[in-house]
């Protein structure tokens, strides 16, 4: 009898699940759009909290999954970058509100007229949690040990950041000069990132007896406590940091895999934020007395086209496919106004984002007529079957409605589904006429989410469009001054991609967090980060 | 060679006479009132699965992302789920997968099981120590690991899904077959038909498996459960049938996130999961109670 374990289980989640739902009708949604700033009516107001209750020194962030380690250079995802924020800085950061570059370490730079060398002068007397000083010689330290020949291959972000680095030079203790072997617009904006750009302690890259994964040291408003895996990672305020001290006295992530649990938690109290919501249980949350943060998120959800195969080789075929599905509704129906649908592949407020390009448009009958003209009656999906932060109803489910549309047209497809991990394989092996992804900006550059459709790589450019003209055009763009002109080349290149259908945007998600009604002053940045030094429980 | 013809007659005489059993098994199951009840629930279902396809108010299958989760009304008596599939067509249209399935996983588990343990049974020695053994074997680990490992060898698809679940149930059968062999072997009348020179698979045939009858099918019974159980759970876990093709396990599976905000999207197909296996299970009770003369309901 031991197999029948869950239907109790099952019984017992329906009839939660009924109560909440009954629980649900008499009250409508309260939903606060927060600035990027959270909670900033308070922020003036507040004295800062500093001793006195103490559970009001601890604030607890949960997230789904422990960070993959400490050490900004060999890490790739977003639950190492929120805790790396707290701990490092770089010479730059962004403004609270967007991607526009602020100093940081730096105090201020100058780009040479070529473009090909950046002087920046650093904020002197700062210290590193360890007790040693920051000075030129750490940044080159940090930056040295990600250009070859130093960079190893599990450095997954030093070719992005510091990819077009030449050499580092030093000029006098706070003043460092690097030199480019190209012009790269985006430059500025990759060294403000949480991933490759923060600077370590040089001494505790090289001690040796503590691995920087998992003993992070470096000069940001917090500093490294304890990491119990899979339970969470704590932290204490820096007391001897150079800027503004830090209002919270201890932060600590937790880890909590479970959606649902993490929603639990944060109703129940323990912990006083959370992120990787979703429109499911935004309702339980406001319920609950929470406050929920919602802003527009630099990520792109996308269907994408096996270009190389013979059945989508042609812009026609593309084309009459993308007419068969109608992204608005789709948008509306899966992701509940959590979502913006998306009109070309850039975010609104991304520079180069252009309102007159225009996709394939819904067109049912066009579409029959094409796919019949192009012979199309059957096509192979593949999509990933867990929630991703551009898409948060999974790849699956996206997939499962495309193929409705399909089917009212007269098109039969087929889904594989596949964990993330062997997903991105089987994006790699190519056996697939359409494929489903998404990307999350770095930067706020046009050219990292644009220069996907030119990547040789196919894990990136899924749907492995190789256009000469296009490739030229966004190499030109990375060499050019930020302005308008830089704007106007990227708007002509979402036009050609858009008229050439090869991928399908479907949406932008919203960034989501959830939050207790006494917290105020943290950051949850556009890039995904969470900023906790000004962060506040009453 | 006279004796020979005549042995057979004989034999029956040490059956008890089958008319008056089977009545009385009827009589004692219609006085379980769960049995009885879990019966006409699974005739219905019966009739819903070879019907129910024909009947549906909505195509199963066809998506209406304009009339995506709404909530149980007149239109949609279950509800949509979130690709606004009809929830009512869909379980209803699911109740053939999960029978169909159920009975074909059921007749693989029970045939190779009811051969390899009246092998091992009748025959005994070595041959019982090989077959138990593997049984054994399959038994340490739990089944429904074992079977989403084969369907990880064997690939995604209901056809997979019926092998899986079929041979992951084998060593049920074998072992209850093996020792009702064991004891039935050892009667005066499978002494009398080896003696008149009957070969050991005839005598399997027509001595030990006619008595070894009412605990396969009380075993039949309750594997009907536990394959459409084990079914539900492939589903849940994305290893059933594929999208769009109604499964309750699928359907439940990808109405999980919805637990909150459209709990009817998980309550229907569960409903539908626990009211088949609970009637399969009492139906499997009653039976037990009904085959067995000590326990049967008077």
């Amino acid at each position: 009898m031991k197999r029948y374990g869950w239907l109790p289980a099952l019984g017992l989640a329906l009839v939660l699940g009924t109560g909440l739902l009954l629980a649900g009708c008499n009250s409508g949604t309260t939903t606060t759009t927060a600035p990027a700033v959270g909670g900033s009516t308070t922020e003036s107001t507040a004295p800062p909290e500093t001793g006195g209750n103490a559970a009001n020194d601890t604030f607890t962030y949960a997230q789904g999954a422990d960070p993959r380690g400490l050490d900004p250079a060999l890490v790739d995802d977003g639950e190492s970058s929120k805790v790396i924020s707290n701990i490092y800085e770089g010479l730059l950061k962004y403004a609270a509100d967007s991607t526009k570059v602020e100093p940081s370490l730096a105090e201020s730079w100058q780009v040479s007229p070529d473009g090909l060398s950046y002087t920046f002068k650093l904020k002197q007397g700062v210290k590193f949690q360890d007790g040693t000083d920051f000075n030129a010689e750490a940044v080159k330290f940090n930056i040295d040990r990600q250009i070859p020949p130093k960079a190893t291959a599990d450095m997954s972000y030093g070719p992005f950041v510091y990819g077009s680095v030449k050499d580092v030079v030093v000029v006098d203790p706070s003043t460092v000069t690097i030199n480019l072997t190209q012009k790269n617009t985006a430059f500025l904006a990759n060294l403000a990132m949480s991933l490759a750009a923060p600077i370590v302690s040089p001494k505790a890259l090289t001690d040796g007896s503590n691995s920087v994964m998992e003993n992070p040291v470096g000069t940001g408003p917090y500093k490294f406590v304890k990491w119990n895996k899979g339970e969470n990672v704590v932290l204490v305020r820096n007391d001897d940091y150079w800027g503004e001290k830090a209002k919270t006295k201890n932060v600590i992530f937790r880890i909590i895999p479970d959606n649902s649990a993490r929603v639990l938690a944060l109703n129940a109290g323990e912990v006083d934020m959370i992120d990787g919501i979703d429109a499911t249980v935004v309702n339980t949350i406001t319920q609950g007395g929470n406050k929920l943060f919602e802003a527009p998120g630099m990520n792109v959800n996308y269907m994408a086209y096996n270009t190389t195969t013979e059945m989508f080789k042609t812009v026609e075929a593309r084309t009459a496919l993308s007419q068969a599905i109608n992204v608005e509704e789709l948008v509306q129906s899966l992701y509940q106004g959590y979502s913006e649908k998306a009109t070309t592949i850039l975010p609104t407020f991304v520079p180069g984002y252009d309102a007159t390009v225009k996709q394939v448009g819904y067109d049912p009958a066009a579409a029959k007529a094409g796919l019949a003209k192009a012979g199309i009656t059957k096509v192979h999906m593949i999509a990933y079957s867990n929630p991703r932060p551009y898409n948060a109803a999974t790849g699956a489910t996206l997939a499962a409605a495309i193929q409705g549309y399909l089917q009212k047209v007269g098109v039969e497809a087929t889904i594989d589904t596949f964990d993330w991990t062997t997903y991105k394989e089987k994006v790699k092996a190519g056996d697939f006429d359409i494929g489903f992804y998404g990307w999350i900006g770095d930067n706020g550059d046009p050219d990292n989410f644009l220069n996907l459709l030119a990547d040789k790589d196919p894990t990136m450019n899924i749907a492995r469009w190789q256009d000469p003209k296009y490739i030229a055009d966004i190499k030109a763009a990375l060499a050019m001054p930020n302005g308008p002109e830089r704007d106007a080349a990227y708007g002509a290149m979402e036009k050609y991609v858009a008229e050439r259908a090869v991928w399908l945007p479907i949406s932008h998600a919203k960034t989501l967090a959830g939050y207790r009604p006494n917290v105020s002053g943290f950051i949850y940045h556009v890039t995904g980060n969470v900023f906790l030094s000004q962060a506040v429980k009453q | 060679m006279s004796e020979l013809e005549l042995a057979p007659a004989t034999d029956e005489t040490f059956h008890e006479k089958p008319d008056n059993q089977w009545l009385e098994m009827w009589r004692s199951l219609v006085a379980n009132r769960a049995a009885l009840v879990s019966l006409a629930f699974i005739g219905l279902l019966a009739l819903i699965a070879v019907f129910g396809p024909y009947l549906v108010p909505y195509n199963p299958v066809e998506t209406d992302m304009a009339h995506a989760l709404k909530s149980p009304s007149a239109q949609h008596w279950f509800g949509t789920d979130q690709l606004g599939m009809d929830i009512f067509s869909r379980v209803i249209v699911g109740a053939r997968v999960s029978l169909t399935v159920g009975i074909l996983a059921v007749m693989i588990a029970m045939t190779v099981g009811v051969i390899l343990g009246s092998i091992a049974g009748y025959v005994g020695g070595r041959v019982d120590t090989v077959i138990m053994r593997l049984m054994d074997i399959m038994l340490a680990i739990p089944s429904i690991l074992l079977a989403i490992t084969l369907m990880a060898a064997l690939g995604k698809g209901i056809d997979k899904a019926v092998i899986a679940i079929g041979l992951v149930s084998i060593p049920e059968y074998a072992r209850i077959v093996r020792s009702n062999t064991l004891s039935i072997k050892e009667n005066d009348y499978v002494a009398a038909a080896r003696i008149v020179g009957n070969s050991n698979a005839r005598i399997i045939a027509r001595h030990v498996l006619p008595n070894a009858l009412s605990v396969i099918i009380v075993r039949t019974t309750l594997g009907m459960s536990s394959a459409i159980l084990d079914l539900a759970a492939l589903g849940f876990l994305g290893m059933g049938v594929q999208p769009p093709q109604a499964e309750w396990g699928d359907m439940l599976g990808r109405a999980r996130g919805f637990i909150f905000q459209a709990p009817y999207t998980l309550f229907f197909p569960g409903m539908a999961i626990t009211l088949t296996v609970l009637a399969f299970n009492l139906l499997g009770d009653g039976l037990r109670d009904a085959f067995d003369p000590k326990s049967r309901v008077k």
